[in-house]
């Protein structure tokens, strides 16, 4: 078994990193509300892949920064059964996936000329229109109400509570 | 064909792989681009292969039991980042599932529009160096579902004008693609990154929010998905029937989670009740009663009882709809409709009535019945009056790409166009890496004439 060293394999550094990027975000922003949009739409992209995912909507609040028994043990179930040598973790970590992002960072697209189709080029870009339909988080019809912490919509009291007992500032690590 | 020429076509998706052999119809097999680790397991699985209707006899051999089951995913945000397990996700294909040897092979491959030198790079390396195919060409997708279907309507406008515009909506992300004369104009292109992942990931939150907490149910909720989502052509409307309570709430309907003892996949409750929508709503309520009298007869009746299964209202429609409203996600980019404008806007006003009149539809994410329908209903309004606009959904919008790389695998100047393994190897050890990137590069992968379609 491997009881030692769980901070030292990839997976746990995957976590790190994702936890780290949005550290910086939050850092970037000293705006809850803000934090809590760009959580929320990072986790559209996520797969749960049982390890490298900090889960925003575990009902448990325990998606956090310090939650190391959560780490050790999505760690624990997850690893294979065959044992490393130190040397064979340290080729694994330096080999370890990088997100999508990273590369594209490390690709410094920026630098081409203006000419060039690229990948941020060929986002579509901001809507024409800025008016944005809101839709209660809790049940889904047009709400007209925002909440003052995390900037999530409701539309009613029965759904303002809803949301305030069970997912206020979910998003936000 | 010898075994020496033969070209094994890889649609390599962030969701689905479709691989098979050139000149076929349909792909021999459809797999899941990941591994997966059940509750119960300590190693990371492959998938079952996605039964095709031509398939489908026997090759469901075991159940997988995907409940709560962790995913890997070699590709993110459409673009391949994990070559290590491709490679295994690739070895199994090839060896178990295709059984090829791949060092006989040609390769053609599907390669997203814009991807890094970087990713191309661990591309090359895993087709010549770790698989040893004899040699590759590299497609993008809208080149090839723009060349099956001018095959298919060889008089049609399609193949007169020599254009047409892919929107190709699938499981990373959306492009409104121009393709002319088989080329995929690249700096037209435009790209919302919304895909089916996204949708799936955005169905989970809203159940778990509502009723019971499916955020680890990946495979499941991806099959609520694709039987019950559906586009709303009208959204005020609809988001007010669906407040309507009982019976007169034609959106309502139910899904039952998998138990793990009588049965292993979630499916829907009322089949019948679930696509009331279709009707839009007209009081027909003769049909409801029927509906209602035909419910204890079914045998699913029984199973559910605990918290097994919840209801589904507005998701149904208010999920793909942020393929059209993005912003009301919180994401500052366009809706497909304008997306689409401003990919034709990018071209030579000389195409543009024609991009208009050959729209096509393709990849998973256009499945979702109404979609062009509601298309067509937001984009009218943004096109210049004298301009038809016309929307076309592949007939098979999840296996169009793959076929028109068929097709082209199947042309006589395929062989020529391919980088052999040997040049790759010329170009490698030269250090002209870059050279080498535009010689297996997109660009000129579908410069050929391609008249004897
Ligand atoms: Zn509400
Ligand atoms: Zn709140």
């Amino acid at each position: 078994m491997e009881e030692d060293g769980s901070n030292s394999n990839r997976r746990t550094s995957g976590r790190t990193r994702k936890v780290a990027s949005k550290m910086v975000a939050a850092l970037a922003s000293s705006d809850n509300r803000t934090q809590a949009a760009l959580a929320r739409l990072d986790a559209l992209e996520n797969d749960n892949a049982g390890f490298e995912v900090v889960d925003p909507n575990l009902d448990d609040d325990e998606a956090s920064l310090d939650d190391d028994d959560q780490v050790y043990m999505q760690r624990k179930q997850s690893k294979g059964t065959k044992r490393k040598t130190r040397q064979a973790k340290a080729l694994e970590a330096r080999k370890a996936p990088r997100t999508f992002l990273e590369l594209l960072h490390d690709a410094n697209l920026e630098s081409l000329p203006p000419h060039v189709p690229t990948y941020w080029k060929a986002a579509v870009g901001p809507p024409s229109s800025t008016a944005r339909r809101h839709f209660c988080t809790v049940c889904g019809f047009s709400a007209n109400y925002t909440c003052v912490r995390c900037g999530v919509r409701f539309c009613s009291n029965r759904c303002q509570n809803v949301h305030n007992d069970t997912r206020c500032l979910k998003f936000v690590a | 064909m010898s075994s020496s020429t033969q070209v094994v076509v890889l649609d390599n998706g962030g969701g689905l792989i479709k691989a098979g052999f050139g000149g076929e119809r349909d792909p021999s097999t459809i797999l899941p681009n990941c591994l997966y680790k059940p509750l119960t397991s300590k190693k990371w699985l492959h998938p079952n292969p996605i039964n095709t209707p031509s398939s489908s006899s026997s090759s469901s051999s075991s159940e997988q039991d995907l409940t709560s089951a962790s995913v890997r995913r070699p590709i993110d945000r459409g673009y391949l980042i994990n070559p290590d397990l491709q490679r295994d996700i690739w070895s199994h294909l090839f060896t178990s599932i295709l059984r090829i040897n791949p060092s006989q092979s040609s390769l053609l491959l599907t390669q997203p529009l814009f991807t890094l030198p970087s990713i191309q790079h661990s591309l090359h390396q895993l087709v010549f160096e770790d698989f040893n195919f004899s040699s590759l060409f590299v497609a993008d997708s809208p080149s090839l579902v723009h060349l099956y279907e001018t095959s298919q309507r060889p008089n049609g406008l399609l193949s007169k004008a020599q254009c047409s515009l892919v929107v190709d909506s699938g499981f990373s992300f959306t492009h409104a693609s121009p393709v002319f004369q088989n080329f995929t104009l690249n700096y037209a292109v435009k790209r919302i990154d919304l895909g089916g992942k996204a949708l799936t990931n955005y169905l989970k939150e809203l159940i778990s929010f509502r009723s019971v907490n499916v955020m680890d149910e990946t495979f499941i909720i991806d099959d609520v998905k694709e039987n019950l989502c559906f586009v709303s052509v009208d959204v005020d409307k609809h988001l007010n029937l669906a407040r309507k309570s009982g019976k007169d709430n034609v959106f309502k309907c139910s899904y039952v989670l998998p138990d793990g003892v009588t049965h292993t996949k979630g499916f829907v409750k009322y089949p019948e009740q679930a696509s009331r929508y279709l009707a839009d709503g007209k009081d027909d309520i003769g049909d409801h009663e029927e509906i209602s009298k035909q419910q204890p007869q079914d045998n699913r009746h029984k199973v559910d009882l605990t918290k097994n299964e919840f209801d589904l209202t507005n998701e149904r429609f208010l999920v793909p709809e942020m393929i059209f409203r993005p912003a009301d996600l919180g994401m500052n980019q366009a809706g497909l409709p304008e997306c689409i404008v401003r990919a034709v806007n990018a071209c030579h006003p000389h195409l543009h009535p024609v991009l208009y009149e050959s729209i096509i539809l393709t990849g998973g994410s256009t499945l979702f019945p109404h979609f062009a329908e509601r298309l067509e209903k937001e984009l009218r309004p943004l096109v210049p009056d004298d301009y038809r606009v016309k929307i076309a959904t592949q007939e098979d919008p999840l296996l169009g790409v793959w076929r028109g790389g068929s097709l082209l695998a199947s042309s006589p100047d395929f062989d020529a166009m391919c980088v052999t393994k040997a040049e790759y190897e010329e170009l490698a050890n030269s250090h002209k890496w870059r050279l080498g990137e535009k010689v297996v590069g997109v660009a000129n992968a579908t410069s050929v004439q391609m008249e004897s379609y």
